[in-house]
């Protein structure tokens, strides 16, 4: 198949996109994100992909959303790599899974749960979807320099919102239940949507790939409250992007 | 779950026997090799598999208990380590090589494992991933810099049958086999061992630390011709250069943990 210069669902092409790239999965939080690039440039928008490109530090990042789910974000993994992304991390909001998280509490994704049905058309399941760990280094080294809450562990990447949220309903509730025990015995720290398929292409390519959640509920933790200002999320992510810059243009000299 | 003298049953091993640090590697026959590293070293005892030695690092108690191969045997070496206060551990054994570019003696650090064994199913579901604790992971890596041994930082498969990966050709599920290790490769995953995944998912369970690292025989170096390339193939084929990265990698993070307190 020969390639299409211009990818056919994100719209962009090889030059609109830097190695550095954000993954929310909300479209409107592109531009969010992108107020803390310098020189930020909307670049397209398509279905749920939308794109800004500007730089930090005078190299080339790109925020580009990937809707809801594995799907989806498969697709914008597969697109942003074929026109030179390498360097991955997912931006986004999920919910606790451990009784003594605060919402609020930043999740720095070391390895994800392969609850999804996306990453199975790659990869036998007994493969682990893990983060690269130079990318989890520099998440860790963001929130503690910018004073963040937050702590490392697995997250759960499901096909289901509401499946999550109100398994009883559920034809296959039991399931469900059972499952979501075994992943807080587990330590899985959040649950979200996206993450396990970021990794396990990220490994088939030999990218690097992490990614960052602001825990914004807990339902393990019933009266912990809402948390919804994704501000010390972004910034977290941002200083992250940085710090890698800083590290990968080191390696080079 | 032990005796009613605290003896647990396999390990025959009891409270204040070992340390919170265990080094683990699969042949009974290497502990004591791993356990030469220790200051103050003393046998614990043998049952089975399971052959015991602990000893100081930094005046800190560290221990090695053997696994026996796969994750079976694994699996009762870690709960019954775990109920005795182990809390961080080093698998260390030899693996076969899972990429071209790796040749025979270089050391993986693994970070993750693929779950292609059935113990740990006993445990967890299989969307679940098998993943060693960062900071076990980069204090190997500082380990195996300060030595200066070479190493490559990725993903272990770890398998129940042996033969299985060896000769797939001969098993009835063959086509299975070879079409797996071509993903895992794909994927990849740097060696292939047999015991892994199941620590690494047992650690998760307990909230312990967890990390391995592994000799790795490469399939594409050329055979021996004569007694004395056997010989050099052996001295690169060394178990120790996997046994001093891991004793390494444990100072480090006995210093660590002491500065964390």
């Amino acid at each position: 198949m020969q390639m299409p210069e211009v990818m056919h669902h994100i719209q962009l092409k090889k030059g609109d996109i830097g190695r550095y790239v954000l993954l929310p999965g909300d479209p409107k939080r592109c531009e969010l994100i992108a107020r803390h690039f310098d020189h930020p440039i909307k670049m397209a928008q398509n279905r749920e992909y939308t794109t800004y490109t500007g730089t930090l530090l005078g190299e080339k990042v790109t925020v580009t959303s990937t809707g809801i789910g594995c799907p989806s974000t498969a697709i914008a993994v597969e697109e942003l790599t074929m026109i030179g992304a390498d360097t991955f991390i997912r931006v986004g909001t999920s919910g606790g899974m451990q009784p003594d998280i605060q919402p609020g509490e930043l999740g720095i994704i070391t390895a994800a749960i392969r609850d999804e049905g996306t990453t199975l058309h790659y990869m036998p399941p007994e493969f682990p979807a893990v983060a690269d760990i130079e990318v989890v280094l520099a998440l860790r080294e963001a929130a503690r320099k910018l004073r963040k809450p937050h702590r490392l562990g697995i997250c759960h990447t499901k096909d289901s919102f509401y499946g999550q949220h109100q398994p009883g309903r559920m034809p296959v509730a039991d399931r469900l239940e059972q499952r979501w025990k075994a992943w807080k015995m587990g330590g899985a720290i959040c649950s979200e949507m996206e993450a396990a398929t970021i990794f396990v292409l990220s490994s088939i390519y030999r990218k690097r790939a992490g990614g960052i959640m602001l825990i914004a509920a807990n339902q393990e933790a019933p009266g912990s409250g809402v948390h919804e200002d994704l501000t010390g999320l972004i910034t977290t992510a941002i200083e992250a992007i940085k710090i890698l810059i800083g590290q990968d243009n080191h390696a080079q000299k | 779950m032990g005796n009613c003298d605290g003896v647990q049953h396999h390990i025959k091993l009891k409270h204040g026997d070992v340390g919170r640090y265990v080094l683990l590697p699969g042949d009974p026959a290497r502990s004591e090799r791993i356990a030469a590293y220790f200051d103050n070293k003393q046998f614990l005892g043998q049952n089975r598999e399971y052959t015991s030695f602990s000893g100081t690092l930094y005046d800190e108690k560290v221990s090695v208990v053997s696994t026996g191969i796969g994750g079976p045997s694994t699996a009762i070496a870690v709960e019954e380590l775990i109920a005795i206060g182990a809390d961080t551990f080093i698998r260390v054994g030899t693996s076969g090589a899972m990429q071209p570019w790796i040749k025979t003696g270089d050391i993986a650090i693994v970070t993750a494992a693929i779950r292609d064994e059935g113990s740990s199913l006993h445990y967890m579901p299989i969307e679940f991933p098998a993943v060693a604790d960062i900071d076990v992971v980069m204090a190997l890596c500082k380990g195996a810099r300060q030595i200066n041994i070479p190493y490559y930082m990725g993903i272990s498969h770890s398998k129940d049958s042996f033969y299985g990966e060896i000769s797939p050709e001969r098993m009835p599920v063959a086509r299975r086999l070879q079409d797996n290790w071509k993903a895992w490769v794909a994927g990849g995953a740097i060696c292939s061992e047999m015991e892994t995944a199941a620590i690494f998912i047992i650690c998760a369970i307990h909230g312990k630390r967890a990390g391995g690292v592994m000799l790795m025989a490469s399939g594409n170096d050329d055979a021996p011709n004569n007694i004395n390339e056997k010989k050099e193939l052996d001295k690169i084929f060394d178990i120790d250069r996997a046994i001093r990265t891991a004793v390494e990698g444990l100072k480090i993070l006995i210093k660590q943990d002491r500065g964390n307190q």
